[in-house]
């Protein structure tokens, strides 16, 4: 018993120490990232008037309008939301696949991977060439239905729908095997991929737009899609955040998190649940934008550990900085796509980081 | 006037059938019809052939499988009304073997051994912390606190593993075939430690063992699976005999005495 | 010192470069107070209108247009062509026609519309173009943002006397939008005239060669209707697509090949045509009606000039009608 009264400042909680400051960082980073992305576009408005301005329309104070309305415009209803979308969705995209990642034990597991990128494009591509198809259905290019249009709508059903069935198929006996669920998800995806490809041939026009969806871009964030999104992402990261330590155990392996007391099945079921509703509800706004899910978690895996109390939260943060600043990138670049930013920042910088790390085996048997 | 008082086991098993479900909707049959137990404070070690049930016999003691006939019970109740956590709060289970998720010190390792008991939301308790100083100091682990898994020899881990299942501070503690990939001086270290723990911490302790020898030094009682079901259930020295050891393992072995008295079997190879 | 995991510095000094980039104006449309006009002519007291675009969008106008944004090079040759190309507030970057457009600032650029720049532009009227080549997403945005968008898909070429006279009344130019219309109709008539009793040879139009397809004319498209119109008998492909299986190329033989992609693409001559597999069997390859169409522009651009286009078109087809 001495012994261990001894042992207990040793063994004491540190990560504070190093994991308070990677996440007091990550806030620094985006608050900055905020700032920036607002000030700066492809037009030129000072940061003398934006901030006026901000301050004018966001905390109602009495600042005279000194400044053309255009300016008040692309802040307030081009700028903000979309800045406030790329936040949300690198955010959620980064948290979901930290989830996948732990819970399919899989270093390549993206928020896609079991089904939601196939299944949202479906979605999102109908959408899209409804109203060219048929053209009975062209109303739907203006109809609105909680903010968002037909086309969001369809890829949030797509999304989530697809999810749940490939989870209802990949069920053998009430349970559900990481990899059975893996190798459904992949079948299910290239089943809606062909589908997808498809409906590509047959575009025609609509090819441009259906490839712009596919690439992932936050042109078009307005306040009513982040109205739609953000509460659903804000509580699947709340939720997501409270189960840092049943994360933890997971990692251990199905046996082992059994006995240590989960609830195993319904426990990997809440949590795709959740991280899917993240994922179809940042893709509905977004389309798919790829490589943020998939690598921040793994460069912050490798900075701050592998424990999710950390490890969530700097998933958000550093996932939400870094879309804001891709999107920054992207719209000064003159348009481009905003995953071919993150890909060219992100890559370059995780090999480097992968190179002076320790070796990156996911587990130890021991 | 001493008076028999009848105290309940604190886990039992009566008639308990197992089998694996196979693909074609065939079983794999692995128990028929068990009965075991494990009054309070008891020390068992389990012996058999491999394939007759040992590890199986754990899980369903354990609670994380359901057996296809027959009742489990802990504490007097059946398991099936158990809440899997208070549950996980009393039995541990110490695994053949684990899979250590890289990147994790020792104690944070260990640590997650708390999960049934854990409080607060996002931090630990100082009973948490005790739990686990104590876990490391009774499994001989205290300086590997801070090394991380893959720096570990396979001793070194094996004594992780018994920190993780000590923490979860329980009453039940199974552990299978801990001793597998230890060499003899480990094995001793590890047995010995489970038996001061035992006695130390009033533990009730079931190990499968497949050393005939080891289980035979080690527990005051052997539970010999065969077919299925208890084929014998004693002291070593009824248990373990050649006849038994024929029937059940297929080999002939002859019964030996050491000069301090010890019973060994020891195989028969020229026989 | 090599930098730190943690570290955001590398970020942090990324920013401070991007902040001071942009603090100062840059050259591109920067925010301007409206500019009033000064009308040179008497006004027409027309406004409030109320415009039907071919979308079926009802849109209003509460005055006259003064700052006019066009999103497709088309639509910014009818502005032009009515005599309003100094109310031009922003174009996009493939506009080349009229000369005087070259100084307008550039608002779709790679056919990407840039909305920042279109509200920076502070336009009162927007003209975009329909069947996705303004994205209907752009349109609904800018039409949220409270911006009048008129969207003009001709599918003929009476539709497009009806864009022309559409726009005119849009922008107090009704008179002269009468004028150029009645300028198309005679030079239209005059093809008609020549090509009264002339045969009808089978014509494919080549738009390109993409992926292995062979894109042309769609059925019922524009551009099948105006080779009718210049006297050919068009082939066409998929109406949704545009494109055309060899075999059924093949099968429908035409006896004039029109190459619209050697425009833009000096690797398409009439003797490469003669050389690809499979096209040897057609009449056209065999008696060498293979023409290369430089007037590909005008042929495809829905404006004004499109009675150039159908004179090109016609020559092309009857150049014995036509010297």
């Amino acid at each position: 018993m001495r012994a261990a009264a001894a042992a207990a400042p040793i063994i004491a909680r540190r990560p504070l120490g190093r994991g308070g400051l990677a996440l007091g960082i990550g806030a620094m980073l985006l608050v900055a990232a905020l700032m920036a992305a607002v000030a700066a576009g492809s037009v030129g408005v000072g940061i003398g008037e934006t901030a006026a301005i901000l301050g004018r329309r966001l905390l109602g104070l009495p600042i005279p309008r000194t400044w053309p309305l255009s300016a008040e415009t692309i802040i307030v209803e081009l700028r903000l939301p979309r800045v406030l979308t790329a936040m949300l969705v690198g955010g959620g995209l980064a948290m979901a696949g930290t989830v996948f990642q732990a819970l399919l034990r899989n270093p390549m597991a993206d928020p896609y991977i079991i089904g939601t990128a196939a299944g949202a494009s479906l979605g999102a591509i109908t959408g899209l060439l409804a109203p060219i198809l048929l053209p009975a259905l062209a109303i739907g290019a203006g109809t609105v239905w909680l903010g968002l249009g037909a086309v969001q709508v369809l890829a949030f059903a797509g999304g989530l729908g697809t999810v749940l069935l490939v989870y209802s198929i990949a069920r053998q006996g009430g349970q559900v095997p990481v990899v059975t669920l893996l190798l459904t998800g992949y079948a299910v995806s290239s089943i809606l991929a062909a589908g997808v490809a498809l409906l590509m041939f047959l575009s025609g026009r609509a090819l441009g737009a259906i490839f712009g969806w596919l690439m992932g871009s936050l042109a078009g964030a307005t306040w009513p899609g982040l109205a739609f999104s953000a509460p659903i992402l804000a509580v699947s990261f709340g939720l997501l955040l409270l189960r840092w330590r049943r994360l933890n155990v997971l990692l251990l392996g199905d046996t082992a998190a059994a006995h240590l007391g989960i609830d195993v099945e319904r426990e990997k079921l809440t949590l795709t649940v959740l991280a899917t509703l993240g994922t179809s509800a940042a893709v509905a706004i977004s389309g798919t934008i790829g490589f943020v899910g998939l690598v921040v978690p793994h460069v912050l895996r490798l900075a701050v550990g592998p424990d999710h109390r950390l490890l969530l939260p700097a998933s958000v943060l550093y996932g939400a900085a870094l879309l804001t600043l891709a999107d920054l990138g992207a719209r000064l670049a003159g348009g481009i796509p905003v995953g071919i930013v993150t890909a060219l920042i992100g890559a370059p910088f995780f090999l480097w980081l992968l190179r002076r790390s320790r070796a990156v085996r996911p587990v130890i048997t021991a | 006037m001493t008076v028999a008082v009848a105290v309940e086991p604190l886990a039992c098993t009566r008639g308990v059938a197992f089998g694996y479900p196979l693909p074609g909707g065939r079983r794999r049959e692995v128990l028929t019809s068990v009965d075991l137990s494990l009054p309070r404070g008891s020390l068992l070690a389990i012996v058999g052939t491999n394939g007759s049930g040992k590890t199986t016999l754990l899980r369903l003691l354990a609670g994380v499988l359901t057996p296809d006939a027959g009742e489990v019970e802990f504490g007097g109740q059946p398991l099936a009304e158990w809440r899997r956590v208070d549950l996980a709060r009393r039995v541990a289970v110490l695994p053949q073997q684990l899979d250590l998720p890289v990147g994790f010190r020792v104690a944070e390792l260990v640590e997650m051994g708390r999960a049934p008991h854990a409080r607060s939301l996002f931090g630990s308790t100082d009973a948490d912390e005790q739990a686990v100083a104590r876990a490391l100091s009774d499994a001989d682990a205290l300086d590997l606190a801070d090394r991380f898994a893959d720096e570990l020899s396979g001793g070194e881990r094996q004594r992780v593993l018994v920190a993780m299942a000590l923490a979860q501070e329980p009453e039940l503690l199974l552990m299978d075939e801990p001793t597998l990939h230890l060499d003899l001086a480990h094995q001793v270290a590890l047995l010995s430690a489970i038996r001061r723990l035992q006695a130390q911490r009033g533990l009730t302790v079931v190990a499968v063992l497949h050393d005939l020898n080891l289980a035979a030094a080690f527990a005051p009682r052997i539970v010999v699976l065969h077919h299925g079901a208890v084929a014998a259930d004693g002291p070593p020295q009824e248990v373990l005999t050649p006849q038994l050891v024929q029937e059940v393992f297929g080999v002939a072995v002859l019964e030996a005495r050491t000069g301090t008295g010890n019973r060994h079997l020891a195989v028969d190879f020229d026989g | 010192m090599a930098p730190r995991l943690r570290s955001p510095l590398l970020p942090l000094v990324l920013l401070a470069l991007v902040l001071g980039a942009c603090a100062s104006p840059s050259v591109s449309p920067s925010i301007s107070a409206p500019a009033s006009a000064a009308p040179s002519q008497p006004r027409h007291v027309v406004f409030p209108v109320t415009l039907t675009d071919d979308t079926g969008r009802v849109v209003t106008l509460t005055a006259r247009p003064e700052r006019i944004v066009s999103l497709a090079p088309s639509n910014t040759e009818i502005v032009c062509a009515l005599g309003a190309c100094d109310r031009l507030v922003g174009v996009t970057d493939f506009d080349d026609y009229p000369a005087e457009v070259a100084g307008i600032p550039k608002v779709v650029i790679g056919a990407q519309v840039d909305v920042e720049k279109v509200v920076a532009a502070n336009p009162d009227l927007i003209i975009a173009a329909g069947n996705e080549l303004t994205p209907s997403t752009v349109i609904t945005r800018l039409a949220n943002l409270g911006y009048p968008v008129l969207v003009l898909y001709p599918r003929d070429l009476a539709a497009v006397e009806g864009d022309i006279t559409l726009v005119g009344n849009a922008l107090d130019a009704a008179g002269l939008a009468a004028t150029v219309v009645a300028d198309m109709q005679v030079r239209i008539a005059a093809v008609q005239a020549a090509l009264a009793g002339a045969d009808r040879p089978r014509t494919f139009y080549e738009v390109g060669l993409f992926g292995g397809s062979i894109y042309t004319a769609g059925a019922d498209s524009f551009l099948a209707s105006l080779i009718s119109l210049a006297g050919g008998d068009p082939i066409t492909g998929d109406s949704l697509s545009t494109a055309i299986q060899l075999e059924a190329l093949v099968a429908a033989d035409p006896q004039l090949i029109l190459l619209g992609d050697a425009a833009y693409d000096p690797s398409v001559t009439p003797a490469s045509v003669g050389v690809r597999a499979g096209w040897g069997a057609m009449s056209a390859v065999s008696s060498d009606r293979i023409l290369v169409m430089a007037d590909d522009e005008v042929i495809t651009r829905p404006g004004p000039r499109i009675v150039d286009g159908l004179e090109a078109l016609a020559r092309a087809i009857h150049p014995e009608l036509f010297p």
